[in-house]
């Protein structure tokens, strides 16, 4: 009786509306947002940019592809590396599995990032996005991006309950791991002797096979899904092995 | 009933992570801390042994900070014991605690379905008797639960929690220090209620500060002193333990 794990999809469902709820309470374009984000920056780099990559085809559809990702990826690490410290409340009084708080909290991103995706599908078609069955093959990398994302925001989480720097610390990371991603540049502009370094970076991967499918209209290149996966895999096997270890400590650092 | 065991603990210890000299940032962690374990243990239950039955109503006093939160979150298998067991042979409720699993920014009714589905109640003809049931016991007005609580009160806070949980209809119910919150009729009306459900053979554990309060819900009575169980009796035996503490 003691471990009431309630596994359950139901609670997930009210956790993920909850989570929606507040998220979008006080705005007023509420959902809008997961579009409007993402796309203010399209404008900003159309603007700064476009001019200086002019070599790449497309820019445009070239920034959006991996842009939105981006978003997803930063927002999704953002919200999950607090969410044990915002459900403080629920932890210390009910029971529940902890680990349900954080899948609630990037079903909710998911939710959000695929309302606003629908959206740039249409922009992307009419900025020249090449509309073929191989445009599928984003479906399997949306749902190993999550796990990503999930992965990596359970180990921040975790930490953040002890140290709440980690999460001050990520939002200062943040922008250098932007910059440091292909994302509103092609990876051809590094020197030969750096590049090495940058594909060091997941990101990169993820954006390897994203701007296969989206920009480039081909199926992706397997062996960076392979690597997609193995980094997901070694995330996912950290993040829970960080979370099992920290987890009976939250309620002392709440 | 009453010889049917609901819970049990045996030799339990359970104990707080808790951060050496005040270090709560990474700054601290480098400039203060020794840098292999940045956290001390402190023993806030120490060897309690306990054996509750079904059905009977348990009074826990003692001075604040002396375990007895931490004694009922154990109970609800929401702090793990580091030593020894814990047993417990009935369905948890949510602890009746102040304050505590509600999210201010959501209305009443939505805090309502949260705490229902957290309690394994799904079903959408259920929840909606439900909130019937709970603004009824509450006496809080639709209008009222439609908004969001952090703009409520202290008491109708405690009124929206306890109404709550009562709905669950918890076979074990924990309450810690909820009741004084209230004004007097709604304190009056909760009583009631717990002594309804005593009659249902409701096994209760009762967290106070008011010893008149333990005597009157309670017939068993524990003191707590320094993380261990020091006086283990009637609800009067209990009550004596806990006024000489502050002689």
């Amino acid at each position: 009786m003691h471990n009431m794990t309630l596994p359950n999809r139901q609670l997930i469902y009210f956790l993920v509306y909850k989570n929606l709820q507040l998220k979008y309470k006080h705005s007023m374009l509420g959902f809008m947002w997961s579009f409007l984000h993402p796309f203010f920056y399209l404008l900003i780099f159309n603007f700064v940019f476009s001019k200086a990559f002019s070599q790449i085809e497309h820019y445009s559809l070239f920034v959006i592809s991996g842009l939105i990702f981006w978003v997803y990826f930063s927002g999704s690490c953002n919200s999950l590396s607090q969410t044990f410290i915002r459900n403080a409340q629920l932890i210390k009084s009910l029971n529940v599995n902890k680990i349900l708080y954080a899948l609630s909290e990037q079903g909710a991103e998911l939710f959000g990032f695929l309302s606003g995706f629908i959206l740039f599908l249409i922009l992307m078609i009419y900025l020249g996005m090449p509309l073929q069955w191989n445009i599928l093959w984003i479906i399997p990398i949306i749902l190993l991006f999550s796990i990503f994302c999930l992965a990596l925001g359970l180990i921040l989480a975790s930490l953040n309950v002890f140290f709440r720097d980690i999460g001050i610390l990520w939002n200062t990371l943040n922008p250098a791991l932007f910059y440091l991603s292909p994302i509103a540049y092609s990876i051809d502009i590094i020197p030969l002797e750096y590049r090495l370094y940058f594909k060091l970076n997941p990101i990169y991967h993820f954006l390897f096979v994203i701007r296969n499918v989206l920009y480039e209209g081909i199926s992706p290149s397997f062996i960076h899904l392979v690597y997609c996966t193995v980094i997901t895999t070694i995330t996912l096997l950290l993040g829970v092995l960080i979370y099992r270890k920290t987890n009976n400590g939250f309620i002392s650092n709440l | 009933m009453k010889d049917r065991l609901a819970i049990e603990l045996k030799d339990v210890s359970v104990s707080y992570l808790h951060n050496k000299k005040g270090i709560h940032s990474l700054k601290d962690f480098f400039t203060k801390g020794d840098l292999i374990s940045p956290f001390e243990k402190k023993v806030v239950l120490e060897d309690v042994n306990l054996r509750v039955f079904e059905g009977q109503s348990m009074g826990i006093l003692g001075r604040n900070g002396e375990g007895k939160s931490t004694l009922l979150r154990t109970i609800a298998g929401i702090m793990k014991p580091d030593k020894g067991i814990c047993e417990v042979h009935v369905e948890i409720s949510p602890l009746l605690a102040l304050g505590v699993g509600l999210e201010l920014e959501l209305t009443g009714i939505e805090n309502i379905k949260i705490y229902l589905a957290l309690s394994n109640c799904y079903s959408s003809a259920t929840i909606k008797s439900k909130i019937d049931e709970i603004a009824a016991f509450s006496e809080l007005s639709l209008e009222q639960l439609k908004l969001p609580i952090k703009m409520y009160s202290t008491g109708m806070l405690s009124r929206l929690a306890f109404s709550t949980v009562m709905a669950t209809e918890p076979k074990l119910l924990m309450i810690d220090e909820v009741l004084a919150v209230g004004d007097k009729g709604f304190q009056e009306k909760c009583k009631k209620k717990i002594h309804e459900m005593k009659q249902c053979g409701v096994t209760i554990l009762f967290v106070s500060h008011n010893p008149d309060e333990v005597l009157e819900i309670c017939e068993r009575g524990i003191c707590l002193k320094e993380g261990r169980i020091v006086c283990d009796g009637s609800a009067q035996q209990a009550v004596d333990e806990y006024n000489k503490l502050f002689v």
